[in-house]
C-alpha cells in the first residue's frame, strides 16, 4: 500500500465518521436550529466525498446548491415557523422504538443486500483520473445532447419544474389570498 | 499488528465501504423521517436521504468506469431537492398561518 493509498483510506474513515456522527445529531437533537446546521456539515462532507469519487464539479454544485441554497431556506423556514416554545417535544416511546427498528431493520436489509450481490467492477487505476475540466466539459455536452444516451428532455422538464416550483411557492406563500383585494396593511412604496 | 491492518486489503475503501456508509445516512434520515415531529425536522432527514441517494449514483458512477450518467442522475437529485424545500417551505409557512403550528402530530383535521 503506498502513501497515497494510505492518506486517502484514512481521509475516508474520518469523514465517514464525522458524516455518520453528524446525521445521528441532526435526526436526535431537539433544537430545529441546530438540526439545520449538523445537516449544513453532513452536506460539506458529501461535497468531499464527491471529490474524492473524483466528481469536482459535482461537489461544487453541492457547496452552491445545497449548502448555499436548502440549508439557508431551511433555516428561514425554521424562523418563519418559530412558536413561543423553540424545543420541540420528544417524540413518544413507541414511536421511537418503532422508528429505530425500520431504520436498523432497513440497515441490515441494505447490507444483506449488498453483500450478497455480485459487483462486477473495473478496478480503478489512478492514472486514468480524468482532469476536472475535462469531467465538466463532458457533463455539458451529456445534459444537452438529443442523440441516443442524452438528457436535453429531461434538462428542460427540470427547468420547468423549477420554475413551476418558485411561481407555486410564491403563490403558497403570499400574504394575500387570489380572491381577496389587496389590504392596506400590505401597501408597499 | 498496525501494519497488518493497513496491509489487509480490506482497509482500503472498496465500493462496499463506500455503500455501507450511504445506507448508513439513508437509514438515519429514515430513523428522524419516522420519529420527527416538527415538518423542517422531517425535512431535514428527508435532505438525508436524498443526498445519500445521491452519493450511491456518483459511487457507482466511479466504480463502473467513471462515464458521467450517474454524475447527471447526482444533478438532478439536487435540482428535484431544491425544488422539493421551496415547495414544502411555502406549505409550512401557509400551515403555520392557519394552525400557529407545525406539529405533524397536530394535522389531522382531515381524519374520519
Amino acid at each position: 500500500m503506498t502513501l497515497e493509498m494510505l492518506v486517502y483510506a484514512a481521509f475516508f474513515y474520518v469523514f465517514a465518521f464525522c458524516a455518520i456522527l453528524l446525521a445521528i445529531c441532526a435526526v436526535v437533537t431537539k433544537r430545529i436550529l441546530r438540526s439545520a446546521v449538523y445537516l449544513m456539515g453532513v452536506l460539506l462532507i458529501s461535497a468531499a466525498f464527491y471529490v474524492m469519487l473524483n466528481a469536482q464539479f459535482l461537489a461544487g454544485v453541492q457547496v452552491l446548491v445545497y449548502v448555499g441554497g436548502i440549508v439557508v431556506l431551511l433555516v428561514y423556514a425554521v424562523m418563519l415557523t418559530q412558536t413561543s416554545q423553540v424545543l420541540e417535544t420528544l417524540p413518544s416511546r413507541i414511536r421511537n422504538t418503532l422508528g429505530f427498528f425500520v431504520g436498523v431493520g432497513f440497515f441490515c436489509f441494505s447490507l444483506w443486500c449488498i453483500f450478497n450481490s455480485d459487483l462486477t467492477l473495473i478496478t480503478i487505476n489512478s492514472k486514468n483520473i480524468n482532469l476536472a475540466t475535462q469531467d465538466i466539459r463532458a457533463i455539458g455536452k451529456k445534459l444537452l445532447s438529443t442523440e441516443r444516451g442524452g438528457y436535453a428532455v429531461a434538462f428542460e422538464v427540470l427547468s420547468i419544474l423549477l420554475l413551476v416550483s418558485v411561481l407555486g411557492g410564491i403563490v403558497l406563500a403570499r400574504k394575500i389570498s387570489p380572491g381577496e383585494t389587496s389590504p392596506k396593511e400590505t401597501h408597499v412604496g | 499488528m498496525l501494519a497488518s491492518i493497513f496491509n489487509s486489503p480490506y482497509f482500503y475503501p472498496s465500493i462496499y465501504h463506500w455503500l455501507v456508509l450511504s445506507s448508513a445516512l439513508f437509514s438515519i434520515g429514515i430513523y428522524g423521517f419516522l420519529t420527527r415531529k416538527n415538518a423542517v425536522g422531517i425535512l431535514i432527514s428527508l435532505e438525508l436521504c436524498l443526498n445519500s441517494g445521491a452519493l450511491n449514483f456518483v459511487v457507482f458512477d466511479y466504480f463502473r468506469g467513471n462515464h458521467i450518467d450517474g454524475k447527471i442522475m447526482a444533478l438532478f437529485i439536487i435540482a428535484v431537492a431544491a425544488a422539493e424545500v421551496v415547495i414544502a417551505m411555502a406549505i409550512f409557512v401557509g400551515m403555520f398561518k392557519h394552525k400557529k403550528t407545525i406539529d405533524v402530530t397536530e394535522m389531522n383535521q382531515m381524519r374520519n
